[in-house]
């Protein structure tokens, strides 16, 4: 048998290959990546740079690095060969700067007065002390503000202007310079401290099992009624509860608006009937977490309808022409026939919606948004809040992909666990490759 | 199947559940052509004025420089999507290659797994290859979450191709490519067709990609268009316009999927929606 080439394979699934790698692994490596960074729109996607700023001495102060602080808020004068040529530069009397270059070169000094005091002991000092303090400036070695692009740049201008720290602290002071994203595991620690996260978690776990209780009980529901239904009266619901499911998420977002507008249908028939009349989607966090379950559950409920009648259609029909031969009633023989072969799809229904539930965001973001307060946020919703969307204008990349880590690797988790669970191994089973 | 037995109180129950679909459907399509006095359910005048926005661009801005983005969006999915699934699942279904196992799992696992979880790090991957705000991104993404979807779809139907078709042709001479290409090919229509037509809806419906990943607004698709309308703070809040709107955003993705109803039913099942 001659060797089987690998060619036209490759030619076929590669171009599939290229675009997966680049959008779907690349992402999913990044996410995972990003997480432990800092990432956000202050530190910017691309590399950073290493500036002072007053309001980081602030922080400085603050934290204790009191003496770093206030050494890097004064600035020192340094004698060195750049500054004496921005002295040239800025004016300076030429036989001033070549006494100070050639008598106290390579001196610094840690404040103005210090400087001052060495500079009135030079011959051809200026007389007057406006000339002599205008031309103590070129020597400043402020840190203040300035930009430095390499780490090494940044460390040896900050030693400059506070001589007196040791290397330790000015390694301190350029970390918090930097301006650009660095690695750090504190997203998790964030994650797990804040309070509202425990709140978010105990809405998804309600939002999923809620949601999906009612997608498999009105499916099954839905399937069975339909299945001894006429044909036409059948096809009727299964047309009319295939709808939301073809609609496009912003039309339909739009209908339940309206539905439970202050002035919607739901208020106006509240009205009438002299029930309290306002706005049901934010109006009330009860209503307001009625109408997303139900707003996502007629999505669902659909899947689950599909599925269950195409397996419903499957089960023998002389099974049930047999029980009823038997006196069974429809009761007797939907518990007793029909459910006990609708194991598998059920379990199927569930697994598959846990997770495209535990992912879903759409349908809230664009009806309650997570409100009233945060009371309907769900944990897909926030990690995007956080990460792409939100009032303050600071997104947060790293802390939003520490959140979305978390739904990828609970979404890997179920996805393999099930298709084990749905034997798995003959989806995958060869092809006869003969030649 | 006899009919010994009431069916009565399980039409009412299914009709009382249906109650919120049937009403809000049936007030999607009067609404658009009627007025309804305040604090009213029934319309009292028959009207064509939430149509204007159609011709008078001066309503809601250009729709139709909308819908014809979203037609490029969708067919580009559909062009996409079809060369990229009939390729990739001959190759994962028919061809030799190494490492078979690895590539369906993968392909299984991805299809399962829910893509709208990846859209932080597809953000900063389209930033850094400088694709963010442009509608090529967009659609590489799209097309690239349905593939995996596609490609599965493609390999049950090329899995049901007899085997004697390929190796006939293989007998008489003609290469893998050529037997794919005139033999295989016109066997799988009805698969080609089906996923064409959901690679329509599904690009045309698509709301949350566009709207993150390009939110500029000169290419703005029509999901986006009307989303921006009926934002909260838009200066009226006029449900009937948005319902007009609405309805003429999604009565060609409604029409296509009355007309490929049966073939969309076999591989809708697996759709990506909640």
């Amino acid at each position: 048998m001659r060797a089987r080439p690998y060619g036209l394979g490759f030619a076929f699934l590669g171009p599939s290959l290229v675009l997966l790698i680049l959008f779907f692994f690349a992402p999913v490596l990044l996410t995972g990546v990003f997480a432990f960074t800092n990432m956000s729109t202050a530190t910017g996607i691309g590399s950073g740079y290493y500036t002072v700023t007053p309001s980081l001495l602030r922080d400085l102060k603050a934290e204790g690095v009191g003496q770093a602080a206030d050494e890097l808020s004064q600035g020192a004068f340094v004698v060195s060969p750049e500054t004496i040529e921005a002295a040239r530069a800025a004016g300076v009397d030429g036989r001033f700067v070549d006494e100070i270059a050639a008598k106290l070169q390579g001196r610094s000094f840690e404040n103005s007065s210090e400087f001052q005091r060495a500079l009135k002991d030079l011959d051809s000092r200026p007389r007057a002390i406006r000339a002599l303090k205008l031309a103590m400036d070129p020597f400043t070695a402020s840190v203040l503000n300035v930009r430095y692009d390499t780490r090494d740049a940044a460390f040896s201008a900050i030693s400059a202007a506070a001589p007196s720290l040791d290397a330790d602290a000015v390694n301190t002071v350029v970390n918090r310079a930097y301006t650009g994203w660095v690695f750090t595991p504190s997203n998790f620690a964030a994650l797990v401290s804040k309070p509202d996260t425990w709140r978010v978690v105990a809405n998804t776990i309600a939002y999923v099992g809620a949601t999906l209780a009612f997608n498999v009980l009105v499916g099954l529901f839905l399937a069975i009624a339909t299945f001894y239904l006429p044909r036409s009266s059948a096809s009727f619901f299964n047309a009319l509860w295939l709808l939301p499911r073809i609609t496009p998420v912003v039309l339909y977002a739009i209908m339940w608006k309206w539905f439970t507008w202050d002035t919607g249908f739901i208020a106006v028939i509240a009205r009438d009937l002299g029930l309290p009349s306002f706005n049901y989607m934010k109006g009330s966090v009860a209503s307001a977490w009625t109408i997303v379950i139900l707003l996502n559950g007629f999505i669902g409920a659909s899947f689950g309808m599909i599925l269950f009648s195409g397996s419903l259609r499957a089960i023998p029909m002389q099974q049930l022409w047999a029980s009823e031969v038997d006196g069974a009633n429809r009761w007797q023989q939907i518990t007793r026939i029909i459910l006990p072969q609708m194991r598998w799809p059920i379990l199927f229904v569930t697994s598959y919606q846990t997770l495209s539930l535990l992912s879903s965001y759409e349908t809230i973001w664009l009806t309650t948004n997570g409100g009233p307060g945060n009371t309907t946020t769900v944990w897909a919703l926030e990690a995007f809040r956080t990460a792409l969307s939100n009032y303050t204008g600071n997104l947060q990349y790293g802390l939003g992909s520490a959140m979305a880590l978390i739904l990828v690797a609970v979404g890997l988790v179920l996805s393999i666990a099930y298709l084990f669970l749905f034997k798995f191994d003959d989806l995958i089973s060869s092809p006869k490759i003969e030649f | 199947m006899t009919r010994n037995f009431g069916i009565l109180p399980v039409v009412v129950i299914l009709l009382l559940c249906s109650a919120p679909l049937a009403i809000m459907y049936l007030y999607l399509v009067v609404d658009t052509f009627s007025n309804t006095p305040a604090g009213s359910l029934i319309p009292n005048e028959f009207t064509l004025e939430h149509w204007r926005f159609l011709i008078d661009t001066s309503l809601v801005g250009n729709v139709w420089m909308a819908t014809f983005n979203s037609l490029l969006f969708a067919v580009a999915m559909v062009v996409i999507v079809l060369t990229l699934a009939a390729t990739g699942g001959y190759a994962v279904s028919r061809l030799n290659l190494p490492f078979r196992r690895f590539f369906l799992a993968g392909i299984l696992v991805m299809h399962a797994f829910p893509a709208v979880t990846l859209i932080i790090g597809t953000f900063l991957v389209l930033n850094f290859a400088g694709l963010y705000n442009s509608l090529i991104g967009v659609i590489v993404v799209k097309a690239t979450f349905t593939l995996p979807f596609g490609i599965w779809i493609m390999k049950g139907f090329y899995d049901a191709v007899p085997w004697e078709i390929e190796m006939s042709g293989v007998q008489d001479g003609a290469s893998r490519f050529t037997v794919w290409r005139r033999l295989i090919l016109p066997q799988i229509k009805p698969g080609l067709v089906a996923l064409g037509a959901f690679a329509f809806i599904d690009g045309w419906s698509e709301f949350l990609l566009p709207r993150i990943l390009a939110p500029a607004t000169d290419f703005q698709v029509l999901s986006v268009f009307l989303n921006e309308l009926s934002s909260p703070d838009s200066m009226t809040y006029d449900f009937n316009l948005f319902k007009s709107v609405g309805l003429f955003y999604t009565l060609p993705i409604l029409l296509l999927f009355i007309f490929f109803q049966n073939k969309l039913m076999n591989i809708f099942g697996g759709g990506t929606k909640g």
